[in-house]
């Protein structure tokens, strides 16, 4: 299985006045297309800061990211956001919805920002993927409106909807009660299964890691474990 | 493209309804703004172009033509060098070759010769014209004209007698009150009257020396004047309109008295302000009751019956008391004290006491001391300090189209360029032909300096003179009797190459199109400039007034450059506070793959939908604004803002120019305003998403 995102020795440092605070010291990380990962790890180990990386939302202290063959550290911003809305989809915590657009409006988004096809491919594209994430009777609605669940479902259809190589979701369940949040994750694994989607979604919720592939543990800014087993206490 | 513009249209429409005390700051700021230039430039706009029209339609024409060498600048309506005409502008040496270098210039209709000046037309008080009147008819011999005259002097005696009697006993100089009072008895007095056939001469003089000053100074009109070609000023001025009389006949020296001045200056001082207060009443909606000004004006009304009295003949006097009695029965009294009644004057008997003023009244006393078909005297001093007087038939009145009650527009009245050049001292051929034969008939004859002492002492007694070239000074001869004097002048007549070929002080350019002025003025400066003259617009030439439109104009825009910076400041902070609180859904933007200039965009593009509603909410107020004061008509309350209306209310028009002009420069401000925060939007980094809630 070829490789999707790589990173090599990757160190990631932010200043905070005179401190500078070790994000990460020195990641290797090699996550195959298709596969359904999760980052786990205690509140500060580097888990957001691993996935911003991944998602060239910033860019590494030291090291290298490759993310879909291409190293980030050598994108200028026009290039890194070119990356983000042709390859990558992104389901935030806190679902990021545009509040002024409603539901199908929020899904075709990034299909305008991408350019390329008519209004009726659009149109089929946002209703197939609402379907798929069950949420056809909501287009009209604003964000406002809708459940948490909801919402996030509409996050999921917006990351979804550009067919991208990758997904990212920082703590796509923790702002959700766990019967919606497992819902959520299903829908993820349903997406990661039929159209080969690769997910690395960061959590602290165990059952959620309990549906990866592969967990990738993270303590101190340092990868310690990389495997299938669910790390001790660490369910929310 | 077109969808992702219209995601754009969508996100700040969606966006300016969201954030809505944002957007009502800004849209509010917008709309005034536009609502205070679309207003304030149609307002002056249409100002400027009544006031084109009162300036270049009455008397300035679109260009003026005046001497290089001037050392004031010239402005009809006043200025730096004083105004009116009294600007030291040089000369004109001939006019002919400025018509011929200007009239073949394309644009250009006609060019008007002019000067301006000031002459004083003495008169005397009613008694001198009495008098004088009395010595035309004793010098006639008529006895039935000796009689009437004789019965108006007396009866003035009687008036003067009674009015003098109140004010004897204020006098310091006792004697000589007393002295004045039995000069008055005297004329009053059967007896002086029962002699006068006698020895009439003997009391002629009485009365002029003993008599005649009583009434007060003589009356002393100063008039402004322009000189020029009256045909070509009648053609090309499109406001002028004779009111009374008839035009000056073609080649024959004559005045026009302006109609406004007329009625301002001329006209019984009685009648003139019955007349004022009418139109406070009407037009302005004041009441005598609660006006100062109107209750000031009655009251000097009533003071002054005198205006009146005396200009009654001895025939009239009984009549108006007998109809003053029947109007007043609770006013006892005599005629003084009646009209004294009649003219106090309240809101609820004004109407029907001017009425009665202009059917009863008027009739019996001359309204205007001045009138078409008179002769005036004018005297006037020459640049050189002498004085000129010429008798000068007055044909008729004029006035402009629109503006028959300003003051500025009636500043100015007309005679004909050759009377104009007698009183200003410039040569004239008829002049030049008048002094030849003076000289010939003296006998005067050129000498040499090194022959003046022979001349003068030794051989023969010549009288030496020596003749000028170009603008010569002419003391004027002593006039003979007035009225032989004035049959003089006014015979004279004078053809087309007289007027053409003399000189004259400035000139007037009147314009086919006078949108093409400054093309057309850069032509005509060309043609004039190897004449020695300069050209300047009507704006210039206008003097103070003209350069008023562009002092209120520096006001509003200075005023609307100032909102506007304020708006800026104002739009930028809300625009920038609005920007904070769209952090996290701008980096949402840019994490999922929104490019910089899409968040430039979509910032630019909300300001601008944002403007474009205002602008439009603005424009539209200020056109009902516009549409409103077209038809009800800004009233004109100053003789400054008549004259600057073109008439008594002014129908402001709007144009597209302007509202186009205001969406424009609102524009400009509110992307100007808009940049700073979207460029700050547009430094949003989109790693901001991870970190933030909706």
């Amino acid at each position: 299985m070829s490789a999707i995102v790589e990173l090599q020795g990757v160190e990631k440092i932010y200043p905070l006045g005179k401190l500078q605070v070790h994000a990460l010291r020195g990641v290797d990380l090699a996550i195959g297309q298709g596969e359904f990962t999760s980052v786990a790890g205690p509140s500060g180990s580097g888990k957001t800061t691993l996935l911003n990386l991944v998602g060239c939302v910033d860019v590494p202290t030291k090291g290298t990211v490759i993310v879909d063959g291409r190293s980030t550290a050598s994108l200028g911003d026009r290039a890194l956001t070119d990356l983000r809305l042709h390859r990558l989809g992104f389901i935030f915590q806190t679902f990021n919805l545009v509040a002024v657009l409603d539901v199908f409006q929020n899904v075709e988004f990034p299909l305008l920002l991408k350019g390329g096809l008519t209004r009726k491919d659009r149109a089929a594209r946002v209703d197939a993927i609402l379907d798929a994430v069950g949420l056809t009777g909501q287009r009209r609605q604003r964000p406002s409106e809708l459940s948490g669940g909801q919402r996030q479902r509409v996050a999921v259809a917006r990351a979804l909807v550009t067919s991208p190589h990758l997904v990212l979701a920082d703590e796509p369940t923790a702002n959700l009660d766990s019967a919606t949040g497992r819902t959520i994750v299903d829908l993820m694994h349903e997406m990661n299964k039929k159209q080969g989607t690769t997910f690395i979604f960061s959590t602290h919720d165990a059952r959620v890691m309990e549906r990866a592939d592969r967990v990738v543990r993270i303590e101190d800014g340092l990868v310690v474990g990389n495997g299938r087993e669910v790390p001790e206490g660490s369910a929310a | 493209m077109t969808a992702a513009l219209r995601m754009l249209v969508l996100l700040a429409l969606r966006s300016i309804v969201s954030h809505k005390a944002k957007s009502l700051i800004v849209g509010g700021i917008l709309a005034f703004g536009t609502f205070l230039l679309v207003l304030g430039t149609a307002l002056l706009d249409s100002v400027e172009k009544a006031m084109a029209d009162s300036i270049t339609g009455t008397m300035v024409g679109h260009l003026q033509l005046y001497s290089a060498k001037a050392k004031d600048p010239l402005s009809f309506f006043g200025g730096p060098g004083g105004g009116g005409g009294s600007e030291e502008l040089g000369s004109i040496p001939d006019f002919s070759a400025v018509r011929a270098a200007v009239e073949r210039i394309p644009n250009v209709r006609a060019v008007v010769p002019m000067g301006r000046d000031a002459a004083m037309a003495v008169g005397g008080n009613e008694m001198d014209l009495s008098l004088e009147a009395l010595r035309q008819a004793v010098k006639g011999g008529d006895a039935g004209a000796i009689r009437r005259a004789a019965a108006k002097v007396r009866q003035l005696a009687g008036f003067l007698q009674g009015e003098y009697k109140n004010l004897a006993g204020l006098s310091r100089d006792r004697e000589k009150a007393d002295r004045t009072l039995a000069d008055l008895e005297r004329a009053n007095s059967d007896a002086f009257w029962a002699d006068f056939s006698a020895d009439p001469e003997r009391a002629l003089e009485f009365l002029d020396t003993r008599v005649a000053g009583v009434e007060g100074a003589e009356q002393t009109l100063f008039l402004n004047y322009i000189g020029t070609d009256l045909d070509a000023f009648q053609r090309n001025f499109g406001r002028f309109r004779i009111v009374k009389g008839t035009m000056v006949p073609a080649g024959h020296r004559g005045f026009l008295l302006n109609q406004s001045f007329l009625d301002e200056r001329v006209k019984n001082r009685v009648a003139r302000r019955l007349d004022k207060m009418r139109r406070d009443l009407h037009e302005r909606g004041m009441t005598i009751a609660s006006s100062k000004s109107l209750q000031e004006q009655v009251a000097a009304n009533a003071r002054q019956y005198g205006h009146v009295l005396y200009e009654l003949g001895p025939d009239d006097a009984p009549k108006l008391e007998s109809e003053l009695r029947r109007l007043l029965p609770d006013c006892t009294g005599e005629l003084p004290r009646l009209l004294e009644c009649f003219l106090t004057l309240d809101d609820a008997n004004f109407e029907a006491r001017y009425d009665f003023f202009y059917r009863v009244v008027a009739p019996m006393i001359r309204l205007f001391r001045v009138d078409a078909g008179d002769t005036l005297t004018l005297r006037a001093f020459t640049r050189s300090g002498y004085t000129r007087a010429v008798n000068v038939k007055v044909w008729g009145t004029f006035t402009f189209d629109g503006l028959e009650n300003s003051m500025l527009a009636g500043g100015y009245n007309l005679v004909d360029i050759m009377s104009f050049r007698d009183l200003f001292g410039l040569m004239t051929p008829e002049r030049r032909r008048e002094l030849e034969s003076i000289r010939a008939q003296v006998g005067v004859a050129d000498v040499g300096r090194e022959d003046a002492e022979n001349a003068l002492f030794g051989s023969g007694g010549a009288l030496v003179g020596e003749a000028e070239t170009g603008r010569v000074e002419i003391a004027a001869p002593a006039p003979a009797h007035p009225a032989a004097r004035a049959a003089q002048d006014e015979d004279r007549t004078f053809d087309r190459a007289d007027l053409d070929k003399g000189v004259v002080v400035h000139a007037a350019v009147v314009l086919e199109n006078p949108a093409k002025l400054y093309p057309t003025m850069a032509a005509v400066t060309k043609a004039v400039e190897p004449l020695g003259l300069k050209t300047v617009d009507w704006r210039q030439a206008a003097g103070i007034v003209g350069q008023l439109i562009l002092l209120i104009k520096a006001v509003l825009y200075g005023a609307i450059v100032i909102i506007f910076l304020v708006a800026l400041v104002i739009i930028n902070n809300s625009m920038l506070m609005a920007t904070m609180d769209r952090i996290p859904e701008i980096g949402t933007m840019r994490a999922i793959g929104a490019q910089r200039r899409f968040v430039l965009g979509m910032y630019l593009l909300e300001t601008t939908v944002l403007g474009a509603l205002a602008s439009a909410a603005g424009a539209g107020l200020a056109a009902i604004a516009v549409a409103l004061a077209h038809r009800i008509g800004i009233p004109a309350w100053t003789d400054t803002l008549l004259f600057l209306f073109g008439g008594p209310r002014l129908h402001p028009v709007l144009g597209a120019a302007q509202v186009v002009t205001a969406v424009v420069l609102i524009a400009i401000v509110s992307i100007a305003a808009t940049w700073y925060p979207a460029r700050v939007a547009t430094r949003i980094a989109p790693v901001t998403a991870m970190q933030a809630g909706e």
